[in-house]
């Protein structure tokens, strides 16, 4: 289910209204997640369930928080990520919010979408410390989202058992691309 | 003791014994218990029992344990460092089927990728399935260049043994009528795609002599009335054979010789069974039987029979018989020749070259075809115009064109609703050429027993010592150019040649270590893989191997396994073993 705040991000794409001033005057307080981290403290979960929507949002198809990717990558920092990466994870998100507590004064999952949006584009393009912690979090979180049940198969296409291979198709008959190769 | 002995004697003989059940032990298996031999498989892994033992074969991505299935990166140093070294075979899909390295130690002189799964079935079930017959001009190599020495058997004496296995594994592929890549008894080819069939066009209209042509691969595209019969059905394009295949498409030991040797009622299997050497019986200059080690339980005993067929994969076959000292022999069984654990060798690769191929955006495929294309051998054929100055021999390339999905850009991009849109949609297409490089049989490219490392139930282990050379070096520079050229004939773009290295080993095609031979002052094995002075012990895995080629070589094994049990039943029929 959408909440206010997925829905006002979509609508700021669809019309390219998102700037501060908008944003902050339309923002209600966002719903404490959904789940209980394993691995992550709650201040981190709350803030990679808002970072995992901003990678993969919820478009014409869910997004990263209603298919559980969050909830895959406090599993991934407990269970698959070596100490280096599950340090550069937990201080990245950490960070994240004194970084939005700097720049606007509240916790990352409080920013309005455009100001979210602007944080995570300075990670992602300059030379920001905070450019591989965001590398690693947009890797996981878009694996965890394509690998998912809904990314595989509603998002994309995921045929389990394909019999027949037929190697021209027109890509209009598929529509997608193909969940696994 | 003595009591033991008897004991062992009424209870452990058998007409046949097996050492391995991988690709050439399960068609040893298969032809020596459909001959009517009560034979003996022992296997030093567990039990993997077709489809019941392929744990991972239909979970879906959304249902693996770690990020697409990579296994955490502690676990890989810790237990898969060398497994890992193929960048694409172990994840938590496979890993059940490779050994852990600090089990199963062994001395790097240099480094050599040796890949491994110590189970029933062996690599059977990870093999890339790809099958090419040795041609005319393999097996006369040697001979007309003073490599090495001279394969005892031609292309003619091996024919009808490669008829017979393909017709029994099932082979998809086209014939072509080269005289380089001998066509055999083929299923209907898989298709190529429309970038493919584009390359193929324009790349041989430019380099006629370069044919291009769908890979030939062990998986059923009709499968016959034998095959079916096995429980056997047709590819379902899944890609996902090295967990195993639940419909038993691709051939296996699991699937499919070990399946009708057990219908015989003439096998036996039995896991767990380390062999770690030969009895040899001075007095009647044979061999009597074999030494295990149960990996479960560390019990030792011994087992006996008329005819013994080493089938553990080169270097384990190597390693029993470098173990098998007696007073006979001293230096290991059967070397005389002191050629046992020399002139390994293997195929080189990771080099090529890749392009993009725009102007196919509207077209895509449908379904995972295992199987991609391959070009087959064109330098050195004989002929003036295929003849190289600054190398000898050959490759092939294996390849193939696709569109890359949302994988394709997992850190780059930006963010947010357009992004994911992008990645929604099928990536631009590339196509890529990867050679498969023939390497010269060095006698110092050996296997030596190591008695300083020991494994974990004491037994000492194997010291690598394998290094491709100067022709090897001078052939990888062609490999990158050729291909590049060809894909630029095709009017690709960006069209970037690679060498990413290559460690032996890494090929997983060892080969070569106790080779055929007319000669046994030369070599280890006969023309019928029989070894010189032990005329009950046949070896007929990869260790017979007096060259190379650059096909792939596991076609070429099992049809030395038939033609070499055809052998042996009818020497123990004359009372010849």
């Amino acid at each position: 289910m959408l909440n206010r705040r997925e829905a006002f991000a979509g609508l700021a794409l669809s019309f390219g209204l998102a700037s501060d001033g908008i944003v902050g005057q339309a923002w209600a307080a966002p719903a404490p997640i959904s789940w209980t981290p394993k691995t992550l403290t709650p201040e981190q979960a709350r803030t990679v369930d808002a970072v995992a929507e901003m990678i993969v949002p919820a478009t014409d198809t869910p997004g990263a928080r209603a298919v559980g990717v969050p909830q895959f990558i406090d599993r991934a920092v407990g269970t698959w990520c070596d100490a280096g990466q599950a340090k550069l994870l937990r201080s990245g998100l950490d960070q994240l919010d004194v970084d939005a507590r700097a720049a606007h004064g509240a916790a990352f999952a409080d920013l309005a979408p455009a100001q979210q949006t602007a944080l995570l584009t300075r990670y992602d393009t300059g030379g920001d410390p905070q450019r591989p912690f965001f590398s690693l979090l947009k890797e996981l979180t878009t694996i965890g989202y394509f690998t998912s049940k809904t990314g595989a198969t509603v998002t994309l296409r995921y045929d389990p058992v394909p019999g027949d291979y037929r190697g021209c198709v027109p890509l209009k008959e598929i529509g997608r691309a193909w969940a696994t190769s | 003791m003595a009591n033991l002995n008897t004991k062992w004697r009424r209870e452990n003989t058998y007409d046949a014994i097996v050492v391995g059940s991988g690709m050439t032990g399960g068609w040893a298996a298969k032809e020596l218990t459909e001959k009517g031999l009560k034979t003996l498989v022992l296997e030093r892994g567990p039990m993997v029992r077709h489809i019941e033992d392929y744990p991972t074969a239909t979970t879906d991505p959304w249902d693996a344990k770690y990020p697409l299935g990579r296994l955490p990166p502690q676990e890989v140093k810790s237990h898969y460092p060398v497994q890992n070294r193929t960048g694409y075979a172990l994840t938590e899909y496979t890993k059940h089927f490779f050994v852990r390295d600090d089990e199963e130690p062994y001395t790097e002189a240099k480094s050599f990728d040796w890949i491994r799964g110590y189970h029933v079935g062996g690599r059977s079930l990870l093999w890339s399935r790809q099958c090419y017959r040795h041609s005319p001009i393999d097996f006369e190599a040697n001979a007309r260049e003073g490599v090495g020495i001279d394969w005892p058997i031609r292309y003619d004496d091996l024919a009808p043994w490669y008829d017979y296995v393909e017709r029994f594994i099932g082979v998809s592929g086209k014939k072509e009528g080269l005289p380089q890549l001998p066509d055999g008894v083929f299923q209907p080819p898989m298709q190529m795609n429309c970038v493919e069939e584009a390359f193929k066009a324009k790349s041989e209209a430019r380099y006629p002599d370069r044919r291009i042509t769908i890979g030939r691969a062990a998986h059923l595209t009709a499968p016959t009335e034998e095959q079916l019969a096995l429980g056997r059905g047709k590819c379902q394009n899944r890609n996902m054979c090295m967990r195993g295949c639940p419909f038993g498409a691709y051939f296996s030991s699991n699937s499919a010789t070990l399946v009708a040797a057990e219908r015989t009622g003439n096998l036996k299997i039995r896991p767990s069974s380390i062999v770690t050497s030969l009895i040899y019986d001075e007095k009647k200059s044979r061999a009597e039987g074999v030494r295990v080690l149960d990996a479960e339980t560390g019990e030792e005993s011994e087992f006996y029979a008329d005819v013994v067929f080493l089938c553990a994969s080169t270097l384990n076959s190597t390693w029993v018989m470098l173990n098998s000292t007696s007073k006979r022999f001293p230096n290991g069984f059967g070397n005389d020749s002191d050629q046992l654990g020399r002139n390994i060798m293997d195929h080189h690769l990771g080099v090529g070259a890749q392009a993009d191929a725009p102007g196919f955006e509207d077209m895509y495929y449908s379904g995972r075809r295992p199987n991609g294309i391959y070009v087959p051998r064109f330098r050195n054929l004989g002929d003036a115009a295929s003849a190289r100055k600054d190398y000898i021999r050959g490759f092939g390339y294996q390849g193939g064109a696709a569109r890359p999905n949302w994988s394709r850009s997992l850190t780059g991009g930006g963010f947010g609703a357009e992004r994911k849109a992008a990645l929604t949609q099928p990536g631009p297409w590339m196509i890529r050429l990867g050679g498969f490089g023939e390497i010269l049989p060095y006698t110092d490219n050996r296997a030596t027993l190591n008695h300083a490392v020991k494994d974990k139930h004491g037994l000492p282990t194997l010291t690598l010592d394998v290094s491709i050379r100067g022709n090897e070096r001078a052939m990888r520079k062609d490999m990158q150019a050729a291909a590049a050229e060809m894909l630029d004939a095709a009017g690709f773009k960006n069209v970037a040649p690679y060498d990413f290295g290559y460690s032996p080993g890494n090929g997983i095609h060892e080969m070569g270590a106790a080779r055929m031979g007319r000669d046994p002052k030369t070599s280890v094995l006969n023309a019928h893989n029989q070894v010189h002075e032990c005329a009950n012990v046949y070896v007929t895995d990869g260790s017979a191997m007096a060259s190379a080629s650059c096909v792939n070589p596991s076609l070429t094994y099992m049809a030395l396994t038939a033609r070499a049990v055809d052998h042996a039943v009818s020497e123990r029929r004359k009372g010849n073993l």
